[in-house]
C-alpha cells in the first residue's frame, strides 16, 4: 500500500492535480501517494503530471470508474 | 528538462476566459512550468479586493453553469498555483493608472506588482504566449 492516500473523487479538473501536488509536498522522497479520482481526464492528466514533474507513476488502475494512481515521489 | 515559461496575457472580464486562464496557470505551475500572468483591461476589475462574488465576473451561459456546479473560483486557483509552483501575477501599470488604483486595491497575496507591457512582451520573447 502507498504511504499516503488522497481522495479527490467527485472533483473536476484541475483540482485533482492541484491537490496531488500539495499532498506530494508531505511525502518524503522515495515515498508513495495513492490518489483516488473520478474525473475522466485523470488517467492522461496524471501520466502527464508525473512526466513533467519527474515523479514516477507506479500504478494506474480503473475499478468501477474510480481511477487509482500510485505516485512515487522521486523529485 | 526545464520548460519554457508560459506567459498569459489576460484582458477579458468574462468569467469563462478568466476561469480558463486560472486553470491553465495553476496546472502549468504545479507541472513545474514557470508562469507569468499579465492582467489588464476588464480582467483587472475581477481582481479588485472589494468586488462581490456575484458581480466579480461578467459571463454568459457557461459562467452560470460554473457557478451552479460550484467550479473553483479563478482567484482561488491563481492563489493555489502561486502557493504550489512558480506562478506570478502582474497588474498592468496602465490599467491601474486608468482606474486610479493602487496595488493594495487588488486581491491580497496574489499580485506580484505593477508591470509595463514592454517588459512583459520582452520577457515573453523566450517563452510561449497565450492571450485570453
Amino acid at each position: 500500500m502507498a504511504d499516503q492516500l488522497l481522495d479527490v473523487k467527485g472533483l473536476n479538473c484541475p483540482l485533482p492535480i492541484l491537490r496531488a501536488k500539495k499532498a506530494l509536498k508531505d511525502v518524503p522522497t522515495g515515498g508513495t501517494l495513492q490518489v483516488l479520482a473520478t474525473d475522466p481526464g485523470a488517467v492522461k492528466d496524471f501520466e502527464a503530471f508525473c512526466r513533467t514533474t519527474g515523479n514516477e507513476l507506479l500504478e494506474s488502475k480503473n475499478e468501477d470508474n474510480v481511477f487509482s494512481f500510485v505516485i512515487k515521489r522521486t523529485s | 528538462m526545464a520548460s519554457k515559461t508560459l506567459y498569459i496575457l489576460l484582458c477579458s472580464g468574462e468569467h469563462e476566459k478568466i476561469q480558463m486562464a486560472a486553470m491553465i496557470a495553476s496546472v502549468a505551475a504545479v507541472s513545474e512550468r514557470p508562469v507569468e500572468v499579465f492582467v489588464s483591461m476588464n480582467a483587472i476589475l475581477a481582481f479588485a479586493k472589494d468586488a462581490s462574488a456575484d458581480t466579480r465576473y461578467q459571463g454568459g451561459t457557461f459562467s452560470k453553469l460554473l457557478k451552479e456546479k460550484k467550479a473553483p473560483d479563478p482567484i482561488t486557483l491563481f492563489r493555489q498555483g502561486r502557493e504550489l509552483g512558480d506562478l506570478k501575477v502582474w497588474a498592468c501599470s496602465m490599467a491601474l493608472d486608468i482606474k486610479g488604483w493602487e496595488l493594495d486595491q487588488l486581491e491580497d497575496d496574489l499580485i506580484e506588482g505593477a508591470l509595463g507591457l514592454t517588459k512583459f512582451l520582452s520577457d515573453a520573447e523566450n517563452g510561449q504566449l497565450i492571450s485570453l
